[in-house]
């Protein structure tokens, strides 16, 4: 190893493609994130932009391309879930990806849940653990915790699966459109909460958003997508709201 | 219109989800009730609730399987079949290997659930088709097997009738009389509630029945987790099926004719919603009791066996009419 170089950046992914039957979704994906940097994929509806971060976080199995983590690729047997998982990636989903039947202790712990005696539930210890994450988000409106989550307001099954995704993401924490339902209030909390979090833990955040102002507002870098093409990347200060519209609209 | 509209301000949306809770128990209150207003001492006898007491168990465990795999928001309308298969593979192995072979017959029903959870998540087939599928299958293997003949339980060595098949098991035939089948069914009901409410499989049942793809997205083995859910529902199929060899005394080619019917219905009286995701081995008991009252107290009170079944129909909608949350359903299918 020759340790001039510069440390190889948490996340890289190249020429990464994905087709559901005849639609090619993701063309070509191509993108680095460092430690701490929020990077932010803008791009029309349909352009690829939530197969592409599906696919970083394991749900889909790329056709082709690579994913590096933290300098070491990810083989294709081992593009699972889980294993994004285990490397500190979390997602909330566009839809959320929450079970409206379950309490929000149970979709916090989401595919993790604590046993006790191998068996049963530990309910004590997920209850215990929202709290610190709902406090930890300051979120004060999730009062009874043996509630299932569709009798919760939509910012409030919001905010649970962002505490779910900040709870466990430790590396990189994926937002897919988190404030597109939201209000202005709750919109400045979950902005909020992105630089927060950055700044305490130095997670890494990929935020896709339609939203420019709000891009422009958080991202250090903005990647366009287009076609299924990561066509063009811009730093924050370089870029103006009627350029990021040409790219995303256009692709130039 | 204006006491409707009284009554909502009177009871909180929250007390009525309450009340909605207490339907299965207020019902078999009632029924109770009026079978004993009706045939008196006929139906309030020690003698009528030993009978009942013998009678529910079997039906109990098959609702037990039917809420496992209702839960998830599948079907599983082999119950039927796999019981008299399974009761056929129990009495075929005391046959073969002597008492312990009883437990070959809780094995078959795990086998006939595998069956069905690997064809339902690697064929992708729905369960209701694939159940039916078994249901047709599992007791034409039986017939087959059987050849039309029956294999008696008895409670000593017989003489002659060298062409009747049988056991001598007097242990099994007194485990299916009144203390003791009783005492059994309650013993499972308790390690049933417990597997239900309190393990992760359990809550993981339901999860699977609210939305099956989230946990796929994060990374829950659904594809197992079903066949799982299908072998346990299987496993007290077979169960089941022992209960009912030592109840019956014979494992016959006609057991369990249409009970699977009785089993969705017991489930469905106790207020669980065929859609999945949710649901209660209290009211579940509860439904599968008040089914098996019902039958008892029509037939005591001297109601013809047809009009008997009208009137089974029309409790089961009404109770479910009664418990289900119209707000809380946006698609009826
Ligand atoms: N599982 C799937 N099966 C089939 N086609 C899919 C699937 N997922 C996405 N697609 C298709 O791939 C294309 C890209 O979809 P994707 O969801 O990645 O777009 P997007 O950029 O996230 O759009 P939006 O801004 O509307 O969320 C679309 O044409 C979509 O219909
Ligand atoms: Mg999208």
């Amino acid at each position: 190893m020759n340790n001039v170089d510069a440390a190889p950046p948490l996340l890289a992914v190249e020429n990464l493609s994905k087709s559901f039957g005849g639609v090619h979704a993701l063309r070509s994906g191509s993108f680095k994130l460092n430690r701490g940097e929020v990077v932010a994929i803008v791009g029309a509806n349909g352009a690829g932009k939530s197969t592409l971060i599906k696919v970083i976080a394991g749900a889909h199995v790329p056709d082709g391309g690579r994913i590096v983590i933290n300098g070491s690729e990810i083989p294709r047997t081992e593009h699972s879930v889980s294993h994004m998982r285990e490397k500190g990636i979390e997602v909330v989903y566009q839809d959320l990806a929450l079970v409206p039947n379950m309490t929000a202790p149970y979709n916090l712990f989401l595919g993790r849940i604590p046993k006790k005696w191998g068996i049963f539930v530990d309910q004590r210890k997920m209850r215990k653990k929202t709290r610190e994450v709902l406090d930890t988000l300051n979120v004060t409106t999730v009062q009874d915790l043996s509630q299932p989550i569709s009798s919760m307001s939509g910012g409030q099954q919001q905010s649970i699966a962002i505490g779910r995704a900040i709870a466990w993401g430790k590396e990189i924490v994926i937002l897919d459109e988190p404030t597109a339902a939201l209000g202005p209030n709750e919109t400045a909390e979950v902005e909020r909460i992105v630089e927060e979090v950055r700044d305490r833990h130095g997670t890494s955040f990929i935020l896709i958003s339609h939203n420019l102002d709000q891009v422009r507002r958080l991202a250090d870098r903005i990647i366009v997508t287009h076609h299924g093409v990561t066509s063009r990347e811009f730093a924050r200060e370089e870029v103006t709201s009627d350029r990021l519209v040409r790219a995303i609209t256009l692709g130039e | 219109m204006a006491n409707a509209t009284k009554l909502r301000s009177l009871v909180t949306p929250k007390q009525m989800e309450r009340l909605r809770d207490y339907v299965p128990f207020i019902a078999i209150g009632l029924v109770i009730l009026l079978f004993w207003m009706i045939s008196g001492d006929r139906f309030m006898s020690v003698r009528n609730w030993t009978f009942i007491a013998q009678q529910t168990p079997v039906l109990m465990l098959l609702a037990f399987a039917q809420l496992i795999v209702i839960t998830t928001g599948s079907i599983d309308i082999s119950v039927g079949s796999n019981l008299a298969f399974s009761a056929f593979v129990a009495a075929l192995g005391m046959l073969w290997f002597g008492e312990f072979g009883l437990i070959l017959g809780v094995f078959a029903g795990g086998l006939v659930g595998i069956a069905n959870g690997l064809i339902i998540s690697v064929l992708k087939i729905p369960s209701f088709v694939t159940t039916l599928a078994m249901l047709i299958i599992m007791r034409a293997v039986v017939i087959i097997v059987s050849d039309g003949t029956s294999i008696y339980i008895t409670g000593g060595n017989i003489s002659g009738g060298t062409n009747i098949s049988s056991v001598s098991a007097p242990w099994l035939l007194s485990l299916g009389q009144f203390p003791a089948i009783f005492i059994i069914a309650a013993v499972v009901a308790v390690f049933m509630w417990v597997f239900y409410e309190k393990t992760a499989f359990g809550q993981q049942l339901r999860a699977v029945g609210g939305n099956e793809k989230v946990l796929r997205l994060v990374g829950t083995n659904v594809t197992l987790f079903k066949i799982k859910v299908f072998a346990a529902a299987g496993l007290m199929v077979g169960l089941a099926a022992c209960v009912n060899l030592a109840r019956a005394g014979a494992a016959t080619p006609q057991a369990g004719l249409m009970i699977e019917l009785d089993a969705i219905a017991a489930v469905a009286l106790g207020g669980t919603p065929l859609t999945g995701g949710y649901g209660s081995v209290v009211r579940t008991i509860i439904g599968a009791l008040t089914l098996t009252v019902v039958r008892n107290g029509l037939t005591i009170a001297g109601v013809p066996p047809s009009w008997s079944q009208v009137a089974l129909g029309v409790l089961l909608i009404a109770a479910i009419a009664i418990s289900l949350n119209r707000s809380k359903v946006d698609v009826v299918k």
